[in-house]
């Protein structure tokens, strides 16, 4: 037990390090620009544009934070936040390799699986973001050029994803999964948009409150 | 192109950040590799997992690809680039860029060959970003524990713990399953609809179709790439249905 606080205990004092030392790197990159290319733009215009951007985003940030560091895990989540992609990508494949493993997000099990899992995940994509930008770029915009024959399997990679994913959930739980992709279906009705994030927070509470109140009722 | 944006100092930067990134995933990938030795993970279950990521990642990858070239034509390769190796996602660098040269009267469908404009594309980008890493590293421990206290307590009904989990994976898995039902996106690319139906039907039939096949001939070494396979057969479906199924079936969406 003594041993499993202190492991958990480190990973967030790692977390937070290579975190803040994100940050750094992150606001060093418009920092460089600006002083290499000896250009500051005017603060009223960023400004202008970050009222609109920051409404949209730090909300979700919010929102992201509370519900995806629960199922991560904590080294899980200090990754994935630095390294983004989280709901196309990162989740996703993190909740894949703990079904594989057959371990419980929240166990100590799920914590190891979850972030080799994601540093897996991030490596590889830097790598293919790598090759593909130095080498491929040229073949790849033919690729997924929307008249390309291949571009409606980029369109509807999102769908291929969590279909594949989720098919063993439903699966095995059935009962549980109707209630939350109904209710998600009728926010969609009244809000088609809206952002996944959010329609994301809404079927979690749908999901996991449904699940209890049918436990309660002895339906599952 | 002015190659400002492509020039040996950004594609330095570029070196400078993706090189951060990968140490830190290794240095994690090494820290928890060492911690599932200790606690009795075996050597098999943590090499599939990298096998079945690695896999997994292919696909949404070359995705992520397709955003940084398609914000090329504006933005030069480096830039986005650098973005979608961190913290970056395939909605938001787009959304966030449109928004700063909309404000600057240009847009992303033209090159930027304004260095201010580079500039004040760089910083929005930036700071929308950032709060999430602010966040983190503020909340993560406190959420982890209020979480592991409430896992611990429901373990005295371990079957409550075991919904409980599963109910919250299939709490975010349904957001999209809604999504590809009757979802629709605000650049009008991926509308829910027939394609989107189809290609979701395919990926589930598929997947539940390599369950049973291993469950049946035990082929242990296939589980870890079902969910990948499944999801390449529920691609492929897609661009075979856009070829050989009417347009004006193969475009109906709901909107």
């Amino acid at each position: 037990m003594k041993s499993e606080r202190t492991y958990y205990d480190k990973v967030h004092i790692w977390g937070r390090l290579w975190t803040v030392g994100a940050l750094l790197v992150l606001l060093s990159v418009p920092s460089a620009i600006c002083l290499h290319l000896n250009v500051w733009p005017q603060m009223h215009d960023v400004f202008a544009a970050l009222k609109t951007v920051i409404p949209l985003y730090w909300g979700t940030a919010v929102i992201e934070v509370l519900t995806y560091t629960p199922m991560l895990g904590a080294g899980a989540t200090y990754l994935s936040f630095v390294t983004g992609n989280i709901v196309n990508l990162k989740m996703p494949c993190s909740l894949n390799a703990m079904e594989n493993a057959k371990v419980r997000a929240n166990s100590e099990e799920g914590e190891v699986i979850s972030t080799i899992s994601i540093g897996v995940s991030a490596i590889t994509t830097t790598v293919i973001l790598a090759v593909g930008v130095l080498a491929f770029s040229p073949l790849l915009v033919k690729l997924t050029d929307p008249s390309s024959v291949f571009a409606p399997a980029f369109t509807y990679i999102l769908p291929a994803l969590f279909g594949a994913l989720g098919a063993g959930y439903f699966r095995k739980h059935w009962k549980i999964s109707i209630f939350p992709i109904v209710v998600g279906v009728i926010i969609l009705l009244f809000v088609p948009t809206l952002a996944s994030g959010t329609l994301i927070f809404a079927t979690l509470i749908a999901a996991i409150g449904g699940a209890l109140l049918m436990q309660k009722l002895k339906w599952i | 192109m002015s190659d400002f944006k492509e020039s040996g100092f950004m594609y330095g930067i570029a070196l400078f950040v993706i090189g951060f990134v990968v140490i830190e995933s290794v240095f994690f990938i090494l820290k928890a590799w060492k911690r599932g030795k200790e606690i009795g993970l075996t050597k098999e279950t943590m090499k599939n997992t990298v096998y079945s990521s690695i896999l997994f990642t292919i696909a949404p990858a070359v995705s992520i690809l397709t955003t940084v070239i398609v914000l090329a034509s504006a933005l030069g390769i480096v830039l986005p680039w650098i973005r979608l190796s961190v913290i970056g996602n395939l909605a938001y660098e787009t959304v966030a860029s449109q928004t700063m040269l909309e404000v600057l009267g240009s847009s992303l469908n033209k090159e930027i060959t304004d260095p201010a404009q580079f500039g004040a594309v760089a910083w929005v980008m930036t700071i929308g970003t950032s709060f999430a890493l602010i966040l983190v590293p503020l909340f993560c421990k406190t959420i982890q524990k209020k979480v592991g206290k409430a896992v611990h307590k429901s373990e005295s009904s371990s079957k409550t713990a075991d919904i409980v989990s599963a109910a919250a994976f299939i709490g975010i898995i349904a957001a999209f399953i809604a999504r590809a039902i009757y979802g629709k996106t605000t650049d009008g690319i991926g509308d829910a609809g027939f394609m989107s139906v189809c290609t979701l039907v395919t990926a589930v039939a598929v997947s539940l179709l390599l369950e049973q096949l291993c469950l049946k001939f035990n082929l242990k070494k296939l589980e870890p790439f079902a969910m990948p396979l499944s999801m390449f057969a529920a691609m492929g479906m897609a661009v075979v249905l856009n070829l050989v199924v009417p347009e004006q079936v193969a475009g109906f969406t709901w909107w």
